[in-house]
């Protein structure tokens, strides 16, 4: 899908983000319709169970409206600000609890049909071009990690490599990509 | 930062973006967040990796999620609240007037319009806070370390004249620190005569008001 169509720009995010700032509680009501959907399909696609992403929903709300005074508009996009503190809430429970999220069953519980492509927020120059000239190892690996949330062990158990190929996989392929960003990125 | 730590920051910021650090490097790492140099480093990965972000269906809530949110944040009790019986509490603690001490700085930030020493006594400083500009930018310098209680942060507040306390973020307990405000805490900056330390749980106030006022301190505007 595309979210504009259903997503008020950030411009507008970002002013009620500015409103929550000064304790308004109407515009936090409002930042909620708005956005809990996309942040709540994002930590199933992390936490898989729904009881669990509805209670990590909560505390990322609590940390939106606590945080709303550090979120600064020139800086950042608000949508992404705030996915960000959803991915980190549901990090900081995965990797407290050291939850281990693989059985088949719970994955039934994941509300989304979407494809799961990337292109959920704006991306940088290149991007595409960049992550193409990693390979399928690494590529896989990135995204098990940032998308799903898993750990390095889980990664090694669910694609079935040495959990040292996939440190190293991450590790470089981190690089690779902030210097192809980084290349590619001057020259357009 | 050296080039070597340097690297070692880069490392570890883009592996906390990603998610691959165990839970303990996740939160030795969070503590040098406070450090500008760092926040940018994590933003700059932050940006990098969000094309990665999938593109998902939403997917709506129950409405349970709402009623907790508002339970914890006690955002109807917030709602009956006057703001004004906080800052009533506030004008009754001791202050101490700081004496203005100017210091040089790089050409880049704007100059120092004014400052506040947040003391507790004459002697003890525990942090120097000077706004620059038209209260765009704050720098905070670690004086004297202020006890703090496990599980627990310190956040500053702008006390804005007829307005509740405004949160100007949580306080760094080493080094100096320069931070970029926003609309809101610039406009509430602008309009207060004092700013204040109040103890918190880790991270800030759930309520977004302030939990416990330690002290308060002047603003000497230059």
């Amino acid at each position: 899908m595309n979210r504009t169509d259903t997503l008020p720009p950030d411009i507008e995010l970002a002013r009620l983000l500015q409103q929550c700032a000064a304790a308004d509680t109407v515009a936090f009501r409002t930042l909620y319709d708005k956005t809990s959907p996309i942040l709540f399909a994002r930590l199933l696609r992390m936490l898989r169970r729904r009881s669990v992403a509805e209670e990590v929903l909560q505390d990322v709300f609590v940390r939106i409206w606590q945080r709303a005074a550090q979120f600064e508009a020139h800086r950042g996009r608000a949508l992404a600000w705030m996915v960000t503190i959803a991915r980190y809430c549901a990090i900081d429970l995965m990797r407290r609890e050291r939850m281990t999220l693989v059985s088949d069953d719970a994955i039934a519980e994941v509300a989304d049909e979407a494809s799961g492509e990337p292109g959920g927020l704006e991306k940088p120059n290149n991007f595409d071009h960049c992550i193409g000239k990693l390979n399928d190892n690494t590529r896989q690996c990135l995204t098990l990690a940032f998308v799903e949330g898993r750990s390095h062990d889980e990664i090694a158990r669910l694609t079935t490599n040495p959990l040292g190929s996939v440190k190293s996989w991450i590790r470089r392929g981190l690089l690779a990509l902030k210097d192809c960003l980084s290349s590619e990125g001057q020259t357009t | 930062m050296k080039s070597a730590n340097r690297e070692l920051v880069d490392r570890l910021a883009a592996e906390y973006v990603l998610g691959t650090l165990r839970y303990r490097a996740r939160r030795r790492f969070e503590r040098w967040l406070l450090s500008p140099q760092v926040g940018a480093i994590v933003k700059a990965w932050e940006d990098r990796l969000a094309g990665l972000e999938p593109q998902l269906t939403p997917v709506t809530p129950s409405a349970a999620v709402w009623r907790g949110i508002e339970n914890k944040l006690e955002l109807r009790k917030m709602q009956r609240r006057p703001a004004m019986r906080w800052l009533g509490v506030a004008a009754s603690l001791i202050f101490f007037v700081a004496v203005g001490v100017f210091i040089t700085r790089p050409p880049a930030q704007p100059p120092m319009t004014a400052q506040s020493s947040l003391q507790t006594d004459p002697q003890t400083i525990y942090w120097r806070v000077e706004v620059l500009g038209d209260n765009q930018e704050l720098n905070l310098r670690v004086q004297t370390v202020h006890d703090l209680p496990a599980g627990k942060s310190h956040e500053l507040w702008a006390l804005p004249e007829g307005g509740a306390p405004v949160s100007l973020g949580v306080l760094p307990h080493t080094g100096d620190h320069h931070r970029v405000l926003n609309a809101a805490q610039r406009a509430a900056l602008a309009n207060s005569k004092q700013i204040a330390v109040s103890l918190e749980v880790e991270g800030g106030s759930p309520t977004g008001a302030p939990t416990e006022v330690l002290f308060a301190a002047p603003l000497s505007r230059a």
